[in-house]
């Protein structure tokens, strides 16, 4: 007789050097099912997968896998045990084939040469039995995020996972690539595979999902079916307490049209890009992956080298050169992604906020104002809500939430006039979304211009005054309030 | 868990967290109970003296290697300033040499820092040139032969062989180095941001702060630092010299990494590689009174940095 679940975490425990990251917690699920792992911010998601995969160890608790109690010290153990992870962050080398991505684990293995022709066949065969059709010689850094994506799957595929953890699946790809990957979920799910599947979208918990655990503060605060419970119940679940507006309403005043870039073309990816931004005002940009909305950002910002293109602030013609040149004009950006361009992760909180500001905080000699800098820091992170114990902690032990907190700090402690935000709220729960579009409303009516891309249309409608729709490089379109729906965005972009 | 069991772990805990410091107190154990005259005066101040090269050049490295790069080039500007401070002090005053001399050194060293920083000229590639180049223009400028000071050189050996409370002139130049970078990397934004740039440079650069300068900077301090370190050389043996110095900036790096510094950048500090400085120097000194050749004395020099190493690995599976 099979046992009735594929999996089970009974009590596991776990913390980081007195803080509790999860107590007693205890997740089952069944073969063939799609359990999703939902919680706000350090609510203990990433740390119960990594101790199911084996990328971290936990202190107390027990893991059965098909009944039988197994031990997983490390993530080889994982991989043996059946169980695969994709992170948000893909695993796979930008410089190798799709083929040679998948079958990379199996390098290890004691043979000499390789079998290029199998190999590829077995690949193009575990993509096609997917659904989709990518060619295994194309080197991965030529592929689609989605199809990238694709990839991971498959190379957890090819090692006979029994469990596949899927860390926020859906929140690099543009709407029409989620459904693709939804559909490779249910064949997966057809085939007897369990996955469990952490998503801050709780909207996508009822399109896919069969059951659902929900933690707070590393503790389970509920487990049901999902045709047992709706949206709002789970919030109240995850932050405790209920969630009335998910974008905060907030009262628009526009004033001058104080910021404008005209023609900014960066080779073959931006094409002529105008726009302008009023006083107070927040201007969304939206488009599929692809569509040139970062390189434009960057473009403006100088962090990439354009070929043309004049920015205009109060009137007055920008000349900028450098990322130095951007701040000292008055311009701030919140990179698309922060572990890599937002975040310096090894140093603390108050180094990373008094980055920017850093000339105001020392005195002529180069020497830092320890109060003044320790003053600075503790009211942004107070202002902000920044939840650690004091100021010299590690942002590296931060969640995804207070790291962004830590970045958005970063600019509204030298009060820049416009701001450009990269897909602020990616990899962020709910709980420490809306305290992020609460800052952003604020920052608003302070009569900064705010600049926001973001490939979630529900987020962008929800936030901005505009929205900027582009589509290979090109504007597409500039759509005013009162002509916001999803589906003409939707088309827009697609074109 | 027994409260033994507690200290012990306790114990371990503190050992690897200070590992260069607990390294360097073994080191000074071993050394004076197998040797009597190890604690003496004379043996210590000759240890001293005979490091405070290495040290001053070190703590130059040290910036460098917080800011993620890496710098081949400061043998050769030893050897390169040892021979342009030689040929100086012939046409003028000692004063005028010496500044000249680390203007030379920091201007080598400014070549090094816009290949890096402007070019993005892979640092050991663009330090590995310099290094060609430097030694080069010794031989050169010396026509291969050491230059002997004259007697407007006398002022120099007096401060090479000097005293000060019974502390030779070098190494007192050596700790004012060594507080400088000190002090810069703990209570400076220079300090700050060079540690910033190794643990993420596009943060940095996105944050508005203009890198290149930093980057630039960096080389030029080591520049200078080496020219003084070249000086000094001059000044104890009394001549301008363009073949000392090879396989300097070997254990010079090596030094850093003993005390703890990381490659990659983001991670090192003032005091422990001070410390790394003492214990490259205290295995040559150790061995040297034991009277042991200098083959072995390089394999074994080569060990102990492979335990160094290995212990400050102990401490990253620490944290993890």
């Amino acid at each position: 007789m099979s046992p009735e679940y594929r999996v089970e975490l009974l009590n596991v425990s776990k913390s980081f050097g007195g803080i509790n990251a999860l107590q007693k917690v205890t997740l089952k699920s069944k073969p063939g099912e799609i359990h999703a792992l939902v919680g706000e911010n350090g609510a203990g998601k990433s740390t119960l997968v990594k101790i199911l995969s084996g990328a971290c160890k936990k202190d107390n608790g027990i893991i059965k896998i098909d009944g039988v109690e197994v031990e997983i010290k490390n993530p080889q153990d994982g991989r043996k045990a059946g169980i695969g992870i994709i992170y948000q962050e893909f695993s796979l080398v930008p410089d190798l084939s799709v083929s040679e991505n998948i079958y990379l684990h199996t390098l290890s293995e004691k043979k000499i040469f390789m079998r290029w022709q199998k190999m590829n066949r077995n690949a193009n065969e575990l993509i096609t039995s997917l659904g989709f059709a990518i060619n295994p010689l194309t080197k991965i850094r030529d592929l689609s995020i989605a199809d990238q994506q694709i990839v991971e799957i498959a190379k957890a595929l090819s090692e006979n996972v029994k469990i596949l953890i899927l860390d926020e699946p859906t929140a690099v790809l543009a709407p029409n690539e989620t459904s693709l990957l939804f559909d490779v979920l249910k064949r997966l799910k057809q085939k007897g595979v369990t996955i469990i599947y952490i998503s801050h979208r709780i909207e996508e918990i009822f399109i896919i999902a069969d059951s659902i655990t929900v933690l707070k503060d590393g503790r389970v605060s509920g487990c049901y079916l999902v045709p047992e419970i709706n949206k709002e119940d789970i919030i109240k679940l995850m932050i405790g307490r209920k969630l009335n507006a998910y974008f905060p309403k907030r009262e628009i005043i526009h004033g001058d049209e104080i910021f404008k870039v005209e023609n900014i073309c960066v080779r073959d990816k931006v094409k002529n890009v105008t726009f302008s931004v009023h006083e107070g005002e927040i201007l969304g940009i939206t488009g599929l992956v692809g569509s040139g909305r970062t390189e434009t950002v960057r473009a403006i910002f100088s962090a990439d080298k354009k070929k043309s293109g004049t920015i205009r602030l109060n009137g007055v013609d920008l000349n900028i050169a450098s990322p130095a040149d951007a701040v000292s004009s008055g311009l701030g950006l919140v990179p698309e992604d922060r572990k890599n361009q937002g975040i310096i992760l090894p140093m603390s909180i108050k180094c990373n906020i008094s980055l920017t500001n850093l000339g105001r905080l020392s005195n002529k000699l180069g020497f830092i104002k320890n109060k003044k800098e320790n003053c600075y820091t503790l009211q942004l992170m107070e202002k902000l809500a920044i939840k650690a114990e004091s100021s010299e902690v590690i942002v590296s032990d931060l969640s995804g939430g207070n790291q962004q907190k830590v970045i958005l700090a970063k600019w509204l402690g030298i009060d820049c006039k416009v701001l450009f935000l990269d897909e602020p709220t990616r990899g962020i729960d709910v709980g420490a979304k809306v305290e992020i579009y609460n800052l952003i409303n604020e920052l608003a009516a302070k009569g900064m211009c705010i600049v926001m891309i973001s490939s979630e249309i529900l987020e962008v409608m929800g936030v901005c005054d505009r929205i900027l729709v582009m589509k290979e490089g090109a504007v597409q379109d500039m759509i005013e309030k009162d002509e916001f729906s999803v589906e003409h965005i939707l088309r827009i972009a697609v074109g | 868990m027994s409260i033994t069991k507690k200290r012990v772990l306790k114990a371990l805990h503190f050992l690897i967290e200070y590992d260069t410091l607990v390294i360097f107190l073994i080191m000074v154990i071993i050394s004076s109970t197998i040797s009597d005259v190890f604690f003496t005066h004379t043996n210590i101040s000759n240890l001293l003296r005979q490091v405070s090269g290495i040290g001053i050049i070190s703590m130059g490295m040290l910036l460098v290697i917080l800011t993620g790069g890496i710098d081949l080039s400061v043998g050769s500007i030893v050897a390169l300033t040892s021979v342009l401070c030689g040929s100086f002090l012939l046409y003028m005053p000692v004063a005028i040499a010496l500044i000249c001399s680390v203007i030379a050194g920091v201007a080598i060293g400014s070549f090094s820092g816009y290949l890096i920083s402007v070019h993005r000229i892979a640092p050991f590639i663009a330090t590995l040139a310099l290094m060609t180049i430097s030694r080069g223009l010794g031989f050169i400028i010396s026509k291969g032969s050491p230059i002997i000071l004259n007697t407007s050189g006398s002022a120099l050996i007096n401060f090479g062989s000097g005293y000060l409370l019974g502390i030779p002139y070098p190494v007192f130049l050596m700790f004012i180095v060594f507080i400088l970078v000190f002090i810069i990397l703990k209570y400076t934004v220079f300090g700050r941001i060079i540690i910033a740039i190794g643990s993420n440079e596009e943060a940095v650069r996105l944050s508005g702060i203009k890198l290149k300068y930093y980057k630039f900077m960096v080389y030029c301090i080591t520049g200078g630092f080496a020219a003084i370190a070249g000086i000094i050389s001059t000044s104890r043996t009394g001549v301008g010299s363009p073949i000392i110095g090879v396989g300097l900036e070997l254990d010079v790096i090596a030094a850093v990494v003993i005390g703890g510094a990381n490659l990659s950048g983001g991670k090192g500090s003032a005091v422990n590689t001070l410390l790394g400085v003492l214990i490259l120097g205290m295995i040559g000194n150790i061995m040297n009174l034991q009277d042991i050749p200098a083959y072995p004395q390089q394999v074994i020099k080569g060990l102990i940095i492979i335990v160094a190493v290995l212990l400050q690995g102990l401490q990253t599976k620490k944290k993890l």
